[in-house]
């Protein structure tokens, strides 16, 4: 490793992020400013802000490990995030989202929401989701970051943990949206210029081209451990068995949970608040979905073809290679990239996890202060230097995310993404469409379908799904079983499949029931 | 296709590349259009 180079690009890119910080700071001077970026974002650093808070260390480290362990069946979710998380987010949520805002004058989602109904209660159970929630996915985030430099470096674990805080802290809570936007408006820049590399240099390091790397990794079938074939790995070029264990985590909780859950984002949803028009989302539609397919889709692709470099240089697939499939992308790095190289692709992965965790601070910060304390214990009475406060709220949300990060156990990170994902959109989402879309939709059924949503995505977690349940422990205290329904494929099916459902038919019953009286009584 | 075997991988790369075509046609198609009430307010 070079040294002096090293510390010359880290010098580089710290310093641009000050510039860019004290330039949204000098530009923050009001709490809008501070929450939405005074709603004057221009497109570009729009879309490009959102691509960055989407794609986070989480999608490199974690869900390019999945794809090294998964295969090429993890390309579902590049389209799902493009066709979800762009196409259908900016053109059917993110205009309506827009004006009803910029109309409403809300800060925040949990605001909106509130607002829309009319409704405290449902804003401060939203704000309180999202804290409780989000600090996990945070967690799993900086995680994300300090294991790649941890594993790069070799350098201690909490030491890199603790820097990688830092830095995110300094220009969250100064310059807040605006500065959370500019940063990972650049950060994205980087990410888009490194994964273009990351192409030229996997098939350089393979020795052949596109069609023939595919077709050398298809012919690796016979080479799938045991452990997973058994679950239904049927090779890294080839999607698993149909109802196998491995399918129904890789459709159920990968693919639909976080393709479906980035819906119900409130990070990414703010980012609709921050612009003037809906100009800026259609030409958003353009970036993001160029983004996102040389992001997500070269990092998928990369780490399915790891495998191939591994059994070319060592005679061992990924798995075999790294006991933690969080460290399989890092150590492909490291062994097939060149020096320069691993360093810039050190910082483009630092770059995805300081941009998702700074809007992740910013929106803990903004619910628990803005929504929370102000609008919920102070019944919208804005405290004197509300800013400050705000920047308090984030600094508080800072050090709980701290704290989760070292209750984590190994190979959480694409996990713990999904969990949170699907929280999201099992709580939210219902309510969020039925919103935009649908007239008759009351308060009493948004509520319910929040709390229905949320309840159900949490007991699926404790009691159903067979991960999750077995690591809490807390179904077998009590039924003395390891989930509640043993049959098959049930203990398999992500939280999700099961929430959104009923969060989805209790919106509807309770609307349709309280509509004729909330109709009379307007 | 793609030197794939199993279809269900080459139609996520065939769709992939499908909504990138139609992202950039998007984008470029609506790239100065607004909504209506907002060119009304503009006017």
């Amino acid at each position: 490793m070079n040294y002096i180079l090293l510390g010359i690009i880290i010098i580089v890119y710290v310093f641009i992020l000050v510039a860019l910080s004290w330039y949204a700071y000098r530009g923050t001077k009001s709490a809008s400013d501070y929450m939405v970026g005074g709603r004057s974002m221009n497109s570009v650093v729009m879309a490009l802000s959102y691509g960055a808070t989407f794609i986070s260390a989480s999608a490199i480290v974690g869900f390019g490990g999945m794809a090294a362990a998964f295969g090429m069946g993890l390309q579902w979710l590049c389209l799902l995030n493009m066709f979800m998380g762009v196409v259908i987010a900016f053109i059917f949520f993110g205009k309506k989202t827009r004006r009803l805002g910029s109309s409403l004058g809300a800060n925040t989602f949990p605001q909106l929401m509130g607002r829309f109904f009319q409704s405290r209660s449902i804003e401060i159970i939203s704000a309180a989701i999202i804290f409780v929630g989000m600090p996990i996915y945070a967690a799993v985030v900086m995680k994300g970051g300090a294991v790649f430099v941890e594993e790069i470096f070799h350098i201690d674990y909490h030491l890199a943990l603790l820097v990688f805080t830092l830095i995110v802290s300094v220009y969250v809570i100064t310059g807040g949206m605006k500065g959370v936007m500019y940063t990972s408006a650049f950060q994205a820049i980087l990410m888009f210029v490194c994964m273009l590399i990351l192409l030229i240099g996997l098939y350089k390091s393979l020795g052949m081209g596109f069609t023939e790397a595919n077709r050398a990794l298809d012919a690796m079938d016979a080479l799938v451990p045991a452990h997973l074939a058994a679950a239904g790995h049927q090779g890294w070029a080839k999607m698993p068995l149909f109802g196998s264990e491995q399918w129904y985590t890789l459709v159920t909780s990968l693919i639909l949970g976080v393709g479906i859950g980035c819906l119900a984002q409130p990070q990414l949803i703010v980012r609709f608040l921050t612009v003037r028009s809906s100009k800026q989302l259609n030409q958003g539609i353009f970036i993001g979905c160029l983004f996102l397919v040389i992001t997500v889709g070269v990092v998928y692709h990369s780490g399915a073809l790891s495998n191939l470099y591994f059994y070319q240089e060592h005679g061992k697939v990924a798995v075999e290679m790294a006991s933690d499939i969080d460290k399989i992308i890092p150590l492909f790095i490291n062994e097939a990239m060149p020096n320069w190289f691993t360093i810039l692709l050190m910082l483009c992965i630092i770059s995805a996890s300081m941009s998702t965790l700074s809007s992740q601070f910013h929106t803990m910060g903004t619910s628990v202060t803005s929504d929370i304390y102000v609008d919920g214990i102070k019944q919208g009475q804005a405290p004197k230097h509300f800013t400050k406060w705000i920047k308090l709220g984030v600094l508080f949300s800072i050090l709980i995310s701290y704290v989760v990060c070292y209750m984590l156990e190994e190979s959480i990170i694409a996990r713990g993404t999904a969990m949170f994902m699907g929280m999201c959109a099992a709580a939210f989402l219902p309510t969020y469409f039925g919103m935009l879309y649908w007239k008759k939709i009351t308060r009493q059924g948004a509520l319910w379908s929040i709390v229905s949503g949320f309840v159900s995505c949490l007991f699926c977690i404790a009691f159903m799904h067979q991960k999750e349940a077995l690591a809490l422990g807390w179904c077998q205290a009590i039924f003395n079983k390891p989930v509640l329904i043993e049959a098959h494929p049930f203990p398999l099916i992500d939280p999700l499949i099961f929430s959104l459902p009923l969060s989805a038919i209790v919106l509807v019953i309770v609307s349709l029931l309280t509509y004729e009286k909330v109709a009379k009584q307007k | 296709m793609f030197g794939i075997s199993d279809p269900g991988i080459c139609l996520a790369y065939l769709l992939e590349l499908a909504c990138l075509v139609f992202g950039v046609y998007y984008g470029i198609r609506y790239w100065n259009e607004d909504d209506e009430e907002e060119t009304l307010k503009q006017d």
